[in-house]
């Protein structure tokens, strides 16, 4: 493609923009609506998600060993190998016992000679890792006489993080087709508006790709500026709810702006970009039969 | 030019546009191309320029076979034809310069050569001076002017003309026609489709009577009906 058709290309999608402002500003609302759903559902998502790799991280699995067992370090050398393992932290009954009189406000409760409480490991499982077979293969090692972690709080975070990561994509996908169709059905009043400059184009010998590239970029501009007005909703509107949340001095561990803007933008831009141009042709369709 | 042999067109609500229709148009000639509302006039026009598509027989322009022609085919085809129509079709939005521009944009033609071809047919109409106006600031002759040049700028080998004096009066009638007879002097086939009984009958071409899809005449130096 020679640069001046190119530029011609971009003056008339500039040009069929600025003629059908109205329709044009109104493909731009409907565009930014549909993207600003999307982007909640993406904002809800990660931060659910963020929340629940939180609570992963405090999930510990307490290793207790027989009483009298001398091999520790060999001990915490295996349980250290076991896939999907983050840490290992060695807790001495004497520990376990200073810790019980803190938990107990109580003093002096066990000597060293008659402290029953067992020498002990702490667990951090690594994100995503599979605890059951921690466990089995904890147990399996010689010395190890019980383990303990929060097996219903564990399989219900579990199940908890699943919904929500599915429930999230289902209602992205959802809100992405909603975006194609108001996309679809908005450059389609544009492209009736100018069926008979189509027409026209036809009649004097425009191929079928020439006809395309003014209303593939009008469509790719209309999605940028729905995209852009999206952005802008999405992250003042975040950066006001994170701001009122820290007055009103309500801790809850959401992501951070410049996490969730990141991404954000890039796949409001994206879609803006891959939607206007893909609603555009789609559009241009049946006006270019033959 | 133009060669027809057994053209049907059958439209999918089962109207018969064209009955086994042959004819042909040589290069350089000046046709008429009569008949009532309905003999399928118009639709002859839009099998040539691939509009439509015959339901059987066959059909070449400038020895193309239009129905075997590919899409990507089909754009240089309509280069070499141009078409003026009763009702201009004329971009509102666009000045003269710009509408007629438009037909040379769309092949790619370099800049100083569109400038160039661009006054050169508004001189042949006689619109130089209305180069900067919008379609809507000119009369209804200056228009189908305008449609002539954008049909022209492309120095088509063929023209096509769907009534292009029914919305003018007789006067800016014959001004279209004074400048049709020019194109074709110059060596542009024409083929006009035509209720002007006036001008058929004056201007003493061949004519081409078609009547419910079916040629019924066909006369050198003929007049609208048979008697004149």
């Amino acid at each position: 493609m020679k640069p001046k058709t190119f530029c011609y290309f971009l003056h008339e999608a500039f040009c069929g923009i600025f003629r059908n402002s109205l329709i044009s500003l109104a493909a731009i609302g409907i565009i930014s609506i549909a993207l600003v759903l999307f982007g909640l559902f993406y904002i809800f998502t990660v931060n659910i998600q963020h929340l629940g790799t939180l609570a992963w991280d405090k999930i510990e699995v307490r290793v207790f060993l027989k009483q009298d067992v001398s091999n520790t370090e060999k001990i915490k050398k295996q349980l250290t190998q076991i896939p999907g393992v983050r840490d290992v932290k060695f807790i001495p009954k004497k520990d376990g016992a200073a810790a019980l009189e803190r938990l107990l406000g109580s003093k002096n409760l066990f000597t060293d000679d008659d402290n029953p409480l067992p020498d002990c490991f702490h667990l951090s499982p690594a994100e995503k890792a599979n605890i059951d077979e921690i466990t089995r293969l904890a147990s399996a090692i010689s010395g190890v006489e019980e383990i303990v972690y929060g097996q219903k709080f564990v399989n219900f975070l579990k199940v908890l993080i699943r919904l929500v990561l599915v429930m999230g994509l289902v209602l992205m996908i959802f809100s992405a087709l909603a975006v194609l169709y108001m996309v679809v059905n908005t450059i389609q009043l544009t492209v009736y508006a100018r069926r008979n400059e189509i027409e026209i184009m036809k009649l004097v010998g425009a191929t079928n790709s020439f006809i395309r590239w003014p209303f593939l970029l009008e469509g790719i501009f209309l999605g940028v500026g729905g995209a852009f007005l999206a952005v802008l909703l999405l992250t003042k509107g975040y950066g006001f709810l994170l701001g009122k949340l820290r007055r009103l001095n309500v801790y809850i561990p959401l992501l951070r702006c410049t996490e969730v803007n990141q991404p954000l933008i890039i796949s409001l831009f994206a879609m803006g970009i891959f939607f206007g141009g893909s609603g555009s042709l789609f559009s241009l369709r049946r006006y270019l039969k033959d | 030019m133009i060669l027809a042999k057994d053209l049907t067109k059958i439209y999918s609500n089962g109207v018969v546009a064209l009955d086994k229709l042959s004819l042909s148009v040589e290069k350089g000639e000046f046709v008429f191309l009569v008949g009532p509302s309905g003999a399928g006039k118009s639709t002859f026009l839009s099998l040539i320029i691939r509009r439509e598509l015959p339901t059987s027989g066959f059909l070449t322009v400038n020895r193309q076979p239009v129905a075997l022609l590919k899409k990507n085919e089909i754009a240089f085809l309509r280069r070499s034809i141009g078409v003026i129509f009763q009702d201009y079709k004329l971009l509102p939005n666009k000045t003269v310069y710009e509408n007629i521009s438009f037909a040379l944009e769309v092949i790619e033609t370099s800049s100083r050569e569109i400038k160039q071809r661009v006054y050169s047919v508004l001189e042949l109409v006689g619109l130089l001076n209305k180069a900067r106006v919008f379609p809507s600031e000119l009369s209804g002759g200056e228009q189908q002017r305008v449609c002539l040049a954008r049909a022209l700028v492309n120095r088509p080998l063929l023209l096509l003309a769907d009534e292009p004096t029914g919305n003018l009066d007789p006067e800016t009638s014959w001004e279209i026609m004074d400048l049709l007879r020019e194109v074709n002097k110059r060596g542009t086939t024409i083929l006009m489709a035509t209720h002007n009984k006036i001008i058929v009958d004056k201007l003493r071409k061949r004519v081409l009577a078609l009547e419910n899809g079916k040629l019924v005449r066909d006369t050198i130096r003929g007049g609208y009906t048979l008697e004149t």
